[in-house]
């Protein structure tokens, strides 16, 4: 999408320069990419925005001090770097799960389907696929041509 | 694209960028008006979710300041 799209920069309210220099900045590098043509990332913002809104995560992300200060209900302390990795990971397995579910709902029923859809390698998707079966998220629906094609509930 | 102006989402803290826009204008110094200013009470505020409806409702970028 473009990494220069979303930018954070940090400015004093006495900073009134640096505030137009981020002002130019932003636009001269948004400008430079040109439009942003949204429906290309439609899935993939639609499976981004599943997965911070969903509630377990934002639970997750409250939990941090807690976690890292005091332990987690077994006792175990958790520092930031490890809440921190396991927050990536977390992160990524769920957009990758939310990416799979919406491929699946727009059509793309079989594993070599979503994965041209999504970009997924074709071991993740069956991986994740498995998960999303337990959770009853999608379901085996039947085999074509020994291949098997799943729906999304 | 360079004919048509790119549209930017900013979310700015109104103790510190918002401060600073303010500042700028009072100062008379020249930006960009590609701008769409949201003003927070903290950048803290500022949610994942805002920055993709941002980019999904039309916005070509989106900027954080604080």
């Amino acid at each position: 999408m473009g990494q220069d799209r979303l930018q954070l920069a940090w400015v004093s309210s006495a900073e009134a320069q640096r505030f137009v220099q981020v002002a130019t900045d932003i636009t001269a590098s948004v400008k430079e990419q040109g439009a942003l043509d949204v429906s290309v990332f439609e899935l993939e913002l639609e499976a981004a925005l599943m997965t911070v809104s969903a509630e377990n995560l934002r639970w997750l992300v409250s939990k941090e001090l807690k976690l890292t200060s005091q332990g987690d209900v077994y006792g175990r302390h958790w520092d930031t770097a490890r809440y921190e990795t396991i927050m990536d990971s977390v992160l990524e397995r769920e957009y990758e799960k939310n990416l799979i579910y919406l491929a699946i709902k727009a059509g793309n029923q079989s594993v070599r389907e979503i994965n041209q859809r999504t970009g997924l390698a074709l071991k993740r998707v069956s991986y994740l696929l498995a998960d999303l079966e337990k959770t009853n998220r999608v379901a085996f629906e039947r085999m074509q041509d020994s291949n098997p094609v799943f729906s999304a509930l | 694209m360079s004919d048509s102006e790119p549209k930017i989402v900013a979310f700015l803290c109104n103790w510190c960028a918002y401060a600073g826009a303010d500042l700028a204008g009072v100062s008379r110094l020249q930006y960009p008006s590609n701008l769409r200013t949201v003003r927070v009470m903290c950048s803290g505020r500022v949610d994942p979710v805002f920055i993709i409806t941002a980019l999904r409702e039309g916005a070509d970028g989106v900027l954080v300041a604080g």
